[in-house]
């Protein structure tokens, strides 16, 4: 699963709100759509659940469910208290789970 | 043919007739796929709730477009007007439909951390239908708003 993070506006200051958007390239099956050629289900393959973290502290939890979209994109706001770590925790129902992360560096 | 046999075949023949049309509606309901977490509307808001009443309100703000030309990626962008201090903040943002399958897109909790109340995604919606935020509160009130959005093309299969 690959996966993208990005924060908007690119510079930013401590105390600024920025955004933070996550994308992962992911199919969300929902477990419902039949395979073109053989008719056969294809099983459900979702993601799940989303953490983002900042120096290890939670900021925000994700449940997820099917009726997202293909490559599904999370986007929060985020008050940036001093530089760090953001670190994103995807997991799908099939116990797959990714874990990127993006220095936040405000400057000013 | 003899009177006997005659009839022992027009009864099979009858009996074929009969079962024919059973077989074929069991066979649509069999087409019928039903999702691994179906799960209706009403049920789904009950569940967040717990059985507490919802308020409509201008403080949560859903943005959809009110029409979306294919179901499969429609944006969503919900916003709370809240201080997001550690004694008034909105504890999470429930994001709903009222039609798909499974009534549940997704429940954000958030932290007095994000400094902004706002949860944005893209969702599949299967038809025209209400998409509906209900913003958790703090102070354990529900507040929500919707948006209807038409749906020319649907977005699931």
């Amino acid at each position: 699963m690959k996966t993208l993070i990005k924060i908007k506006p690119k510079t930013y200051a401590a105390g600024d709100i920025v955004k933070i958007d996550f994308m992962a390239m992911h199919p969300m099956e929902t477990g419902m759509r039949k395979d073109k050629d053989t008719g056969v289900l294809i099983p459900a393959n979702y993601i799940d659940e989303v953490k983002f973290l900042f120096n290890d502290t939670l900021i925000t939890k994700m449940v997820i469910w099917e009726s997202l979209s293909v490559n599904p994109l999370f986007s929060i706001s985020f008050k940036v208290p001093s530089a760090g770590t953001l670190k994103v925790i995807a997991k799908t129902n099939t116990g797959q789970s990714v874990e990127s992360s993006e220095p936040i560096t405000p400057k000013g | 043919m003899e009177r006997r046999s005659f009839l022992k075949s027009f009864t099979a023949a009858a009996a074929c007739v009969a079962v024919l049309p059973r077989m074929a509606s069991a066979a649509d309901e069999a087409k019928k796929v039903v999702g691994p977490n179906e799960m209706n509307y009403a049920t789904a808001v009950a569940a967040i709730t717990g059985g507490k009443a919802v308020v409509e309100s201008a403080k949560v703000k859903v943005e959809a477009p009110e029409i979306a030309e294919n179901g499969a990626v429609v944006p969503v962008k919900v916003t709370v007007d809240s201080p997001m201090n550690d004694k008034d903040y909105v504890k999470a943002i429930h994001l709903l439909n009222t039609k798909n399958g499974n009534a549940r897109c997704s429940n954000v909790y958030l932290t007095p951390a994000n400094g902004e109340a706002f949860f944005g995604t893209r969702i599949k919606l299967g038809g025209t239908q209400d998409v509906v935020a209900i913003a958790q509160m703090s102070d354990g009130t529900f507040l929500s708003a919707k948006q209807n959005v038409k749906v020319t093309i649907g977005g699931c299969g």
